[in-house]
């Protein structure tokens, strides 16, 4: 039945077949078309759902690039210009690229990890209360607290690995548990000993121990200087230089790609999974010190940071591509922090930015087929000459 | 000990429909970690149905739970349409297909109720109220000692939920349909061979999933939160997963699974009451069926077996 | 009314690149058995499919009983009377046989006379009663992961006729059996014949033709070459019309000159999921210069023999000496460096990493080796020289040389890349289980050529085949296995294929 139905509409679609494989067909080019495609696509939708609550949806986009410092307000306060809007926009990206690496690298070694955001609630947590209301100079806490994240990213994610690899158990329902197990034990203990009454959040860290320097005054402007983003390019250079360059990397996409076949290669499976995983956990631990200890400075309880779920759009529509996702990662988070600005400018629910990122997703999902099917309308049209 | 039962099978039996709903769609070859965003999205559309008719009925009446239940069978199950369609149709990966279906049903539902209550009751709230079903008790029968909690203060969505399990279970093991169902979860190729459609068979499985999935979420919708906000993604769907897999995708065995969460969350809730323990303790208790879910996988996913094509994409020409 | 029940005129089938059928046309009487004779990929399975529903052809016409028909889909194929036998069966394992042969077509009775369910007490009973109609001797209420593959193929025979099938065809269906299975078979095929029914038998065996064929067509390259009265001609007339050329059916090989002992295994036993032993108590050992081949019906344990010598099975019990080293707890890695070399039986699963690219797959078993990568640093321009190396020595062919993603290339292609890079590796034991299977006749004889060649130069061969003829060809030494034990253990020549077919069956007892 759906044979046919798609042979009915090949034949009709004669044009929309010599687009699609003009636009989409060429093998190198696909990696950057498709996504955009998906974009598209997206960004659509979003007008059509702005448009029928009554909204300009060109207005409105407009209000996105203007609440991430991409385009120039009508009027700036005091200290304030599009730059120090951009260096905030800046310091709430940091985070995301962590946390794309942090999906990618595991979506390469065949794993999903769903558990990013509790990831970074443990490495947030941990580095709060071990340096975050600790005395010690900027130079000694700016790194521990890296350090800190970085390990308790590590473990809990490792914990995943082990799990997947000594009892079969699934990644993503470990995962999940994990984050609300994370997401409570830790709400409770900041509830029971860290709380500030006033804003029901876990009291804020001392300055020098966060990573982005809020306020600091540059000519006649005041902005924050996230250091993190530093590290987060680096970071993007380091894992593409393994996956693409070392045995490991090698070995990590044989057992995303095949299992058995890496097994019988001489493969330890189950050390990679682990070895994945420690490194995806080291990765979200760095997202959330960099969320939770440089664009924020306290940790609200029972809430998971959305971050770490919108890093799998991220993740996707870089196609899991380190450089990629640099690019993915500007767009979504530029979308999901614009949305205030946006809200307050044109009225339209802030809300509607994390439908646009979810849409993004649902096609990203569908890039496997969309490849597969331009593969095949080339097929026929070759044939046709 | 009767507060415990009581709240134990009100939280038990809601995750039990939705535990089923994956079987079915597990049992047809199709991985569904949908379920958490398919439960929350019928309890929308349910939700929705409910306050706007609201005003029709008197506060006291249970007509709008009828109706809203009837809705959120309707919502979830068009929302498991997108989950058909991504892993049937377009050949996704069933388990990132799911996951994306959890956020973007999250985001949707999110984006809808605050949008609806501005244009439609204009109002800025974040949630819709829904209050607490009646509840009853049978007379007789709930006078037995300890035994007797099962029949007391029951919500009527209690009884419904054990008659559609237990149509559930008859249309599985008994009938032409369970028959081909089961066997697409085993060797889809099989059924092809035998001239019925796989793709069929398994978009059905998908949407009674969906369907059953709505009908859990409003159920908590009507009893644990009392309303419909973003409150009712805490991982239901998912729990109801790990329910089935301890389950061994059978019926009876994931009802234990579900009664044992049921009990231990009630059972958990009980104690801080009985301790006198401040209410921040609530959260160390709100962990226990995720950590009894991870103890309990921990002992039993490397023996159960799940349907051999489960998440398999199935193309017509490989074999 | 035409004298023919089926009737294909001038077919022809084209898929990219390749005409699978070429202005094919056939004519079947009805209950007569007919062959369909052809290497792989000749276009006999195409032209079948096509009579069963599974495409449509690009020219030509089918007439059923004289009557033009259109057959858009297996169903519709069902419903005109014709059933077929895949090669690879599709049964549902965890069914009962009764329940997978009613399946899409189920008995209903009214539970409380309102219900409609599945009446599977009265399935039980008309599938006994078919099975004793034919011959068939299946249990109904066995479930299909407790019974052999000879009584699989009864159970997907027994859906033909259930679904009333009067035009039968038969995909290679004795390439999983034992010559005493074959037997069996084919007496019920002349039994099916003798009720009337229309037999269609696709196969590459001439044996099996001369034995119960009416009438043959051979194909050639998607030609029909001729169409013989199977009585009046000679299997080697069939056989050369089928393959073009003259072939030889033996491997020209050297006496074997045994070396000293490579492989010793004793007393090994392997243990399965549900912890049922699979392999009991098994002996043997292979020397340098020799083939030693294992023999026995699919699933009696031979694979998981290799599994465990290669390290991709746990041994549950004896030893495995490799070169007088005790290998038994090492890991794969350290076998493979101890000097292994392993071409499995499922290259798409195992053998190869099919997202790969194949200059990546090349150096699937050394990437971590200099100076494929030096201090956990690939060298990839070293990969791309050997991939080069290898496609030239192994006539690998593939779209984009050593950038081909496996995926895309044909199976053969495939199984030469496995080889080359098994046989560089240049191990003292090679290890080859079923390493023909699916390949045409060319690429058959040059993967026997390498096997004996390997063996001329020193290696231990174990070579683990389901396809007699093969081993009859190759071995050195025969080793048959039957219910994970070892039968009977002997010089190939001391041996006849019907003796061996027995201790398959487990028929013959030790000694």
């Amino acid at each position: 039945m759906a044979d046919k139905m798609e042979k009915n509409t090949k034949k009709k679609s004669n044009v929309f077949r010599h687009i699609v494989t003009a636009t989409l067909g060429n093998p190198k080019t696909q990696g950057i078309a498709i996504p955009i495609f998906t974009i598209l696509i997206a960004l659509i939708v979003g007008a059509v759902i702005m448009a029928a609550v009554g909204s300009n949806p060109f207005q409105a986009y407009y209000n996105l690039l203007q609440g991430c410092g991409l385009a120039p307000k009508e009027s700036y306060a005091t200290y304030r210009s599009m730059l120090t809007d951009f260096m905030n926009f800046l310091s709430y990206l940091t985070p995301m690229i962590f946390a794309a690496l942090a999906v990618a690298v595991a979506l390469r070694a065949g794993l999903f990890n769903i558990g990013v955001s509790g990831q970074m609630l443990a490495a947030g947590f941990t580095a709060t209360i071990l340096v975050g209301y600790s005395p010690l100079p900027a130079v000694l806490s700016k790194p521990l607290v890296i350090l800190i994240g970085l390990v308790a990213g590590a473990l809990v994610g490792g914990l995943i690995g082990f799990l997947k690899y000594r009892f079969n158990i699934n990644e993503v329902v470990s995962s999940i548990m994990l984050n609300y197990i994370l997401q409570y034990v830790c709400s409770f203990l900041i509830n029971t000993y860290f709380v500030d009454p006033i804003s029901r959040q876990s009291k804020a860290i001392n300055p020098q121990a966060r990573l982005t320097l809020v306020d600091t005054p540059v000519g006649n402007l005041k902005m924050d200087i996230p250091l993190g983003i530093i590290l987060a390019l680096i970071a993007v250079v380091l894992v593409r230089f393994l996956m693409e360059k070392t045995k490991m990397g090698y070995e990590m996409k044989a057992v995303g790609f095949s299992g058995s076949a890496s097994r019988y290669a001489g493969i330890n499976v189950g050390k990679n999974i682990v070895r994945t995983m420690l490194i995806s956990g080291a990765l979200s631990g760095l997202a959330g010190v960099t969320y939770y200890l440089g664009y924020f400075a306290s940790i609200r309880p029972r809430t998971l940071a959305d971050t770490g779920f919108d890093a799998i759009a991220v993740a996707l529509l870089g196609n899991s591509n380190p450089v990629g996702i640099i690019f993915s990662s500007l767009l979504v988070t530029s979308i999901d922090k614009g949305s205030t600005y946006m809200s307050s400018a044109s009225g339209v629910q802030a809300e509607v930015a994390s439908v646009i990122t979810g849409v993004i997703l649902l096609f990203s999902a569908c890039g496997a087929y969309v490849r597969y099917r331009v593969a095949k309308m080339k097929d026929a049209k070759e044939e046709q000459k | 000990m009767n507060t415990v039962i009581i709240d134990g099978l009100s939280f038990a039996l809601p995750l039990f429909i939705m535990a089923i709903g994956g079987i079915y769609s597990e049992k047809s070859g199709i991985t569904n970690l949908a379920i958490e965003g398919l439960q929350g999205f019928g309890a929308f559309t349910g939700a929705l149905a409910a306050v706007l008719v609201a005003g029709y009925f008197a506060g006291t009446s249970s007509v709008p739970f009828y109706i809203a239940m009837v809705f959120a069978v309707i919502g979830g199950t068009v929302f498991s349409l997108i989950h058909a369609l991504l892993c049937i149709r377009f050949k996704a990966n069933q388990v990132i297909s799911g996951v994306v279906i959890n956020i973007l049903a999250m985001a949707l539902t999110s984006f809808l109720t605050k949008q609806i209550n501005a244009t439609v009751f204009g109002a800025a709230s974040d949630r819709f109220v829904l209050g607490v079903s009646n509840r009853l008790t049978v007379p007789g029968l709930s006078s037995i000692p300890i035994l007797g909690a099962v029949f007391t203060d029951i919500y009527p969505f209690e009884i419904v939920i054990v008659v559609i399990a237990f149509i559930a279970w008859f249309v599985m093991y008994k009938t032409r349909f369970g028959m081909h169902l089961r066997a697409c979860g085993d060797n889809p190729h099989a059924v092809d061979a035998a001239g019925i459609e796989v793709g069929k068979v398994r978009l059905a499985a998908v949407m009674v999933s969906g369907a059953l999935s709505g009908l859990g979420g409003i159920c908590f919708a009507y009893s644990i939160s009392a309303n419909f906000s973003s409150s009712i993604y805490v991982g239901y769907g998912y729990l109801a997963i790990a329910a089935l897999i301890f389950g061994n995708w059978r019926i009876l065995p994931t009802l234990g699974a579900c009664l044992l969460f049921g009990f231990a969350r009630s059972g958990g809730y009980r104690l801080v009451q009985i301790l006198e323990m401040p209410s921040s303790y609530q959260d160390l208790v709100m962990i226990l069926p995720y950590v009894l879910t991870l103890l309990l996988l921990v002992f039993f996913s490397k023996h159960n077996r799940s349907p051999r094509a489960l998440g398999v994409i199935y193309d017509k020409g490989a074999r | 009314m035409s004298d023919y029940i089926v009737e294909m005129r001038h077919i022809t089938k084209r898929f990219p690149g390749i005409v699978a059928n070429d202005d094919v046309s056939i004519q079947i009487k009805k209950g007569e058995i007919y062959a369909l004779l052809g290497e792989n990929g000749a276009g006999k399975s195409t032209l079948m499919s096509m009579l069963f529903g599974m495409y449509e052809p690009d020219e030509g016409e089918i007439y059923i009983r004289g009557e033009k028909v259109q057959i858009s889909s297996p169903n519709h194929a069902t419903k005109l009377n014709i059933g077929m036998v895949h090669q690879h069966f599709k049964l549902v394992q965890n069914y009962t046989i009764a329940e997978n042969i009613i399946m899409g077509m189920e008995p209903i009775k009214k539970t409380l006379g309102l219900f409609p369910t599945v009446d599977i007490k009265k399935a039980n009973e008309d599938i006994r009663a078919l099975s004793q109609k034919y011959g068939l001797e299946v249990e109904p209420t066995d479930l299909i992961e407790n019974i052999n593959v000879s009584t699989q193929q009864r159970v997907e025979i027994l859906k033909m006729l259930y679904r009333e099938a009067e035009i039968l065809i038969f995909d290679e269906p004795t390439a999983v059996l034992t010559p005493q299975e074959i037997e069996f078979l084919l007496n019920i095929i002349r039994g099916l014949r003798d009720n009337g029914k229309t037999i269609i038998l696709i196969t590459h065996k001439l044996e099996e033709i001369k034995q119960v064929a009416d009438r043959c067509a051979i194909l050639n390259r998607g030609k029909l070459i001729d169409v013989l009265d199977v009585k009046s001609t000679t299997t080697k007339n069939m056989a050369n019309l089928m393959v073009g050329r003259e072939v030889s059916f033996t491997v020209d090989k050297k006496e074997p000159h045994f070396g000293k002992e490579i492989l010793k295994v004793e007393d090994l036993t392997v243990k399965n999921r549900d912890n049922f032993e699979v392999v009991k108590h098994v002996s043997f050992s292979v020397h340098a210069g020799e083939v030693f081949a294992i023999a026995g019906v699919a699933g009696n344990g031979q694979v998981e023999v290799a599994d465990a010598i290669a390290g991709l099975a746990d041994a549950a019990g004896g030893k495995i000496m490799l070169n007088g080293v005790d290998i038994t707890q090492y890991s794969i890695r350290k076998r493979t460096m101890e000097g292994i070399s392993y071409i499995p039986e499922d290259r798409q699963n195992y053998g190869l990493v099919m997202d790969f690219t194949l200059s990546e797959n090349l150096g699937l078993k050394e990437y971590y080796k200099e100076p494929f990568s030096r201090k956990g640093i690939l060298n990839k321009k070293e990969f791309d020289a050997y991939a080069d190396k290898l496609i030239e020595k192994y006539d690998i062919r593939s779209g984009q040389g050593k950038k081909t993603v496996v995926r895309s290339m044909s199976g053969g292609n495939q199984q030469k890349a496995i080889i080359a890079r098994e046989i560089e590796l240049d191990s003292p034991l090679m290890i080859f289980v079923q390493p023909t299977r699916g390949l045409d006749i060319g690429a058959i004889e040059n993967i026997h050529r390498q096997i004996i060649g390997e063996r001329d130069k020193g290696k231990a061969v174990l070579l683990i085949s389901l396809e007699l003829d093969e081993i009859m060809n190759c071995a050195d030494t025969i080793g048959v296995i039957y219910n994970g034990e070892i039968q009977k253990i002997a010089d190939a020549k001391t041996l006849t294929t019907n003796e061996v077919g027995e201790f398959m069956m487990g028929v013959k007892q030790h000694g």
